[in-house]
């Protein structure tokens, strides 16, 4: 890519680099449509049908009555072979349509595109958190390195890393309420301005933070003993100038890398935070539909999982040749 | 430098020469490092000999005194059937570390086998390992597990049955053991890519090393050269992910437990532990506090170790 | 580095602690005036009904016949009759039931009823309610118990067809229903909420398929409870209604009443504690009683009660001396010391609870006899513990049952010496991969009818879906007898609930359950809110009763 790039005029570049996105995107597509039919074969031979699992899940006295649910999945098509069902799935998608729900028969569109806005601010939130706090820790983690403040700081950050989101959130809310008696409890979804959301930002935010910590104090530590950084503290120049514009540049870079990992700690960890916090977003919903085996929910969420994680890793392939124009393959893959 | 020869005394106190004993003198003088082995070793002599030594056995149970707070006659108290938690936190440490040991084995055996072949060889097996590990990243991690925990119950546990119903051996009808492979299986299949990636990326960067070059113009077969230069040569890094992800994946494990998708009562679990902690801890703190701490513990100590064993194995930014 | 330097960097080391400090403190103060301002404020305009629903669901249509949002029909659907908490029928809709042969039923329709908006509800809307939950696309899971009697519904439910054929409307005001066969209690089917009358032609497309989101007040829905449904965010899982001014019936107390979404049962609980709430649809935690006090869970005994059944087809379940041993090893008493030490439930001995003939039902209670059990378990075509295939619980889903099974399971570990039991929360079994090795399933049985006869039919009979699935395809002729005589019998014939008794006597020798405990329905509500009295339904029996304070 940086190949690409360095050898072609300003106009040529953007011609290049839509090029390079709709090759990435071109890829992606069949790579996505196997993961999907894999979860699809696994959701459909291993677990249970949805039809099915409405009434078993109903407390003893519904009536198990197998006509009446073989009527209900005839009509939903359930009793198709599997891959003309796959098929008619994707030649629906093709056509932007994610199909109803099994269970409640609601659209997967109207249900998915009301959690995906909160699960998306909410991971965003997060990232800048993560930024604003996280590499001026690390920086100023590397820059003492081996002081007691380090330790302090790695050790915070590696403890903020073992704590399961599932723990830490409930201690927190609990203890918030017990600390501050005029609180509320924060529970529930009122946008990224509400009050509420701080709690499960800050815990959703423990991973990555810890995970930023450590890349950049081990990245300002490594560009510490370069030449450039001694010229400058030999020069005479102040210690912030010198963290600020000669280490900040080849820092941003390992972390950039980092993005796509943090992507999926974010989403991964979201599913607990929603379940304490009680947001309506995604991981919630993909608790629901694993549980009730609603095979176009499932489907619709591996689908979205997979463009988020492509996108963010598209995104840092894209910007990392801009913030190191040094970059060379091996230290990219790393 | 003049040319004074040293003493033998003065000789022998000079640091090592081999990779590893300076790094173990490095490890040694980290001091969260040294918590987190020891923490880390007390953990493993309490998963191997602990369930044999506890006062209680994790299963009994006693009415009489259920939900009772910690006392001299239960260590951590008991809880909602009146089994020991003290016994169930230590059978729990059994759970945890077999997971977390068998999960990394077999992550680390497929993400090694697949890093190299996709180092080594390049394209297309690297495009194609590539992109299984990116499609493996990319779907969540508990759709996948309880997708594939669903899918693999019925042939494994069928299996199981068979055996017993064929060598009468009552290991085959241990529910847990079951439970086990079940999670091995489905936790296995989604933490090897980092594995994968990382080796991949020690093995590009050694293969470009003269030596290999060297190696391969005196016609050394490749596999000897993967087996004899660049595994061990990647060795480091991969072992301080190695210790990284077994606190991961304790954590994932008991996560998955939280969820109710794993290890199923009446084993315990620091996972089930914890989420049937979180229902009663306003009138019950030990049930949450004993796990959840013991938890907290065993993921910080192998997160100490494996930050230790970086700046060991990687001495960059020397003191 | 030099000491200077080192010094600097200390100094600013230092000075950023300071400042992170003032940093915490400012948002821990801005935290707390924030809290303050974001605590919900309660509503000083009338009376507020605040619930607190433990799901999103998805699906707020009142003709799913079940789940969550069932338990609240009561609030905006009117049905045919009703029963008040101690089990005595009322009028709703209907002011009259009689029948000359128990075959032919003939109904009269109240004619002050009215819809929301002023229509009469008529005899047609009666007869389209009925069928669109007749439907299976609508996925109604009760329509069967209340009408699979009528001519038609077979039908229907096969797929063929969209009219219920017994059921004739002469005119707007009566409605005449035939029976495939006699039913005496036909008229006590239709006093329950599962099939609430709605006006036909918004909820039932031409195709006699229900309408998508006919319910929701976007469509212009109308309603027929004392409610009416003002706005509905399904994502959010908030619902508010306010008071039906053209209800026929009394005018409600309440000046509203609003249902949000919090999955989470400690949160939930936490915030009635506080005020916030002062209600829920369906509370379940250990530690409920000690939480919210007494009253909060409290309410009548219904006839619903939840036991772990034995599938006597599977191995070792088909061996009987098996099923006696591991019964008698169990000490029901603690089983239920284990589970619901506080209540509010009652532990049972028998099936039968709250109906007429549950009392003195002489059922003797399966003993206690753990040397005995070790006995036939000895002597079974197994010979002892250790030849015993696994035994696998389902149904073990909630932390109750969780106790409970785990403490049958170490029951039989001691007493017997059987350690290979597993248990597992989901219920698909038979619709799933663990097919052919369930042996015990956790569920709950009961009838929405106060009559014996009813409720045993729901659970022992041969016919019925739990003697079929969960006990293995259970088949006792002489049970199957008693309760197909008793079903012929009139209402008030003593006769009725002598059969039932005996036809559970008969179920007992087949030593094919082991009994846990029978049901309460709990009003869910603080002390403050008078009026929740439950019914068997679920529902609460008037709902313009409930008021706060």
């Amino acid at each position: 890519m940086s190949a690409l790039m360095r050898n072609v005029s300003a106009n040529r570049w953007e011609v290049t680099l839509l090029r390079y996105v709709l090759t990435r995107f071109a890829i992606w597509i069949p790579s996505v449509l196997i993961v999907m039919l894999a979860v699809y074969a696994l959701a459909f031979y291993g677990a249970g049908d949805p039809i099915k699992l409405i009434f078993l899940r109903a407390p003893g006295d519904v009536a198990y009555n197998p006509q009446r649910i073989e009527a209900i999945r005839e009509s939903a098509g359930l009793n198709r072979p599997f891959i003309e069902q796959f098929g008619l799935y994707v030649w629906n998608l093709l056509h932007g349509q994610f199909g109803n729900s099994l269970t409640s028969g609601r659209s997967v569109w109207a249900m998915v595109s009301a959690a995906a806005p909160v699960s998306f601010k909410l991971a965003l939130c997060s990232i800048i958190l993560t930024t604003i706090i996280a590499i001026p820790l690390g920086m100023i983690a590397a820059m003492n390195q081996n002081s007691r403040l380090d330790y302090a700081i790695l050790g915070s950050a590696l403890f903020l890393w073992a704590i399961p989101a599932y723990v830490a959130g409930p201690l927190l809310m609990v203890g918030l309420i017990v600390l501050l008696p005029g609180a509320s409890v924060p529970y529930g979804w009122g946008g990224i301005f509400d009050v509420r959301i701080l709690l499960p930002l800050v815990v959703l935010s423990f991973q990555p933070i810890a995970l930023i910590v450590r890349q950049t104090r081990a990245a300002v530590i490594e560009v510490l003993s370069e030449d450039f950084v001694r010229t400058a503290r030999a020069k005479g120049v102040p210690e912030i100038v010198v963290a600020l514009r000669h280490i900040l540049r080849p820092v941003l870079t390992p972390v950039v890398t980092q993005l796509g990992l943090i992507m999926i700690t974010i989403v991964n960890g979201a599913i607990f935070v929603e379940l304490v916090f009680g947001l309506p977003g995604l991981g919630r919903l993909t608790v629901q539909a694993l549980t009730n085996s609603d095979y176009p929910v499932i489907l619709a969420i591996t689908l979205i999982g997979s463009f988020l994680v492509m996108i963010s890793n598209l995104l840092v392939d894209v910007l990392y040749p801009l913030l190191d124009p040094r970059a060379n393959d091996a230290r990219r893959s790393r | 430098m003049s040319a004074v020869p040293l003493s033998p005394a003065a000789t022998q106190e000079e640091a090592p020469v081999s990779l590893w004993r300076d790094a173990w003198y490095r490890l040694k003088r980290n001091k969260l490092a040294v918590f987190g082995l020891a923490v880390v070793a007390i953990l493993a002599f309490t998963a191997i000999f602990g369930p044999y030594l506890t006062p209680y056995d994790y299963l009994s149970q006693d009415l009489q005194s259920r939900n009772a707070v910690p006392s001299l006659q239960h260590l951590f108290g008991t809880d909602d059937l009146g089994r020991d938690v003290f016994s169930r936190v230590v059978f729990g440490t059994r759970t945890a570390f077999l997971v977390a040991v068998i999960v990394t084995v077999i992550a680390v055996l497929i993400g090694t086998i697949l890093g190299a072949i996709a180092g080594f060889f390049g394209n297309p097996f690297d495009r194609v390992i590539m992109w299984l590990t990116d499609m493996t990243m990319s779907v969540p991690n508990l759709l996948l597990v309880v997708v594939i925990n669903a899918s693999l119950k019925s042939p494994i546990t069928k299996w199981m049955e068979a055996q017993y119903l064929v060598t009468l051996n009552p290991f085959y009808r241990q529910t847990i053991w079951v439970d086990f492979m079940l999670v091995f299986g489905s936790m296995a299949l989604i933490s090897w890519p980092p594995y994968a990636r990382l080796v991949r990326a020690q093995v590009l960067s050694i293969r470009s090393r003269p030596y290999i070059t060297a190696a391969q113009a005196l016609g050394l077969s490749n596999w000897i050269i993967m087996k004899r230069y660049v595994v061990p040569n990647a060795l480091g890094p991969l072992i301080v992910s190695v210790s990284a992800g077994l606190g991961t994946a304790m954590v994932l494990e008991s996560a998955f437990s939280f969820l109710g998708v794993g290890v199923n009562p009446p084993t315990p679990s620091w996972g089930n532990m914890i989420s049937d902690g979180l229902r009663v801890w306003q009138h019950y703190p030990h049930l949450l506090a004993a796990p959840a701490a013991v938890l907290g513990l065993a993921s910080v100590a192998f997160s100490f170790l494996g930050d230790g064993l970086n700046d060991a194995l990687n001495p960059r930014g020397a003191k | 580095m030099t000491d200077r330097n080192e010094g600097n960097i200390a100094q600013k080391a230092q000075m950023s602690r300071r400042e992170a400090l003032k940093l915490g403190l400012a948002a821990g103060v801005g935290l707390t005036v924030f809290g303050m301002n974001a605590r919900i404020v309660l509503a000083d305009d009338g009376q507020v009904l605040k619930v607190a629903n433990p799901a999103f669901n998805q699906d707020w249509s009142p003709l799913r016949g079940g789940g969550v949002p069932f338990r609240w029909n009561s609030i905006w659907w009117a049905s045919p009759m009703y029963f008040d908490s101690e089990g005595k029928i009322k009028p709703y809709v209907f002011t009259s039931w009689e029948s000359p042969d128990n075959k032919v039923w003939t109904f009269k329709i109240d004619p002050k009823a009215v819809f929301s908006d002023g229509s009469k509800i008529t005899s047609a809307d009666v007869k389209g309610s009925w069928e669109v939950a007749s439907m299976p696309n609508t996925k109604s899971q009760r329509a069967d118990q209340v009408l699979s009697k009528v001519q038609g519904y077979k039908e229907i439910g096969a797929g063929s067809g969209n009219e219920l054929t017994g059921v004739a409307t002469p005119d707007e005001g009566t409605v005449i229903v035939t029976l495939t066969e006699a039913d005496p209690i036909f008229y006590m089917r239709l006093a329950n909420h599962i099939v609430p009358i709605a006006k036909a032609a918004q909820s039932r497309g031409s195709d006699g398929e229900e309408v998508a989101d006919w319910y929701k007040p976007d469509n212009s829905a109308v309603y027929s409870g004392p409610f009416k449904l003002i706005s509905i965010d399904i994502d959010a899982g908030k619902l508010v209604f306010e008071p039906n001014e053209k209800f026929f019936g009394p005018k409600p107390k309440l000046s509203r009443i609003e249902i949000t979404s919090i999955e989470d049962n400690v949160t939930a609980t936490s915030l009635i504690k506080s005020g916030e709430f002062n209600a829920h649809t369906e509370l379940v935690t250990s530690t409920i009683i000690q939480d919210l006090g007494p009253e909060f869970s409290a309410g009548p005994l219904i006839p619903t009660s939840q036991h772990f059944w034995f599938n006597i087809s599977r191995a070792p379940m088909d061996d009987p001396k098996v099923r006696q041993a591991l019964i008698m090893a169990i000490d029901r008493d603690g089983l239920f010391k284990a589970s619901y030490p506080d209540g509010p439930h009652k532990k049972a001995d028998q099936i039968l609870n709250s109906v007429p003939g549950a009392d003195n039902s002489g059922f003797e209670p399966y003993p206690y006899d753990p040397a005995a059990a070790k006995k036939l378990l000895a002597e079974s075509t197994y010979g002892g513990p250790e030849r015993l295939p696994k035994i696998l619980f389902v149904g073990i889903s909630a932390p109750a049952i969780q106790a409970a099974a785990q403490f049958i399971a170490e029951q039989w570990r001691q007493n017997l010496g059987i350690t290979a039991v597993d248990m597992k929360p989901q219920q698909d079994s038979y619709a799933g991969p663990d097919q052919n090795a369930v042996q015990i399933f956790r569920d709950d049985v009961g009838t929405r009818v106060p009559d014996a006869v009813s409720y045993l039919a729901g659970c022992i009979a041969s016919t019925s879906s739990n003697a079929q699935n969960k006990l293995g395809g259970y088949k006792n002729d002489k049970v199957d007898a008693a309760l197909a005589e008793a079903a012929t019998k009139a209402v008030d014939d003593p006769q009725r609930i002598k059969l039932a008794q005996d036809a559970q006597k008969a179920f007992r020798e087949d030593w094919a359950f082991i009994p846990w405990y029978s049901q309460a329905m709990s009003r869910w509500a603080t002390k403050e809110v008078k009026g929740m009295d439950k019914n068997l339904d679920w529902q609460v029996v008037a709902p313009w009763d409930i008021s706060i304070g």
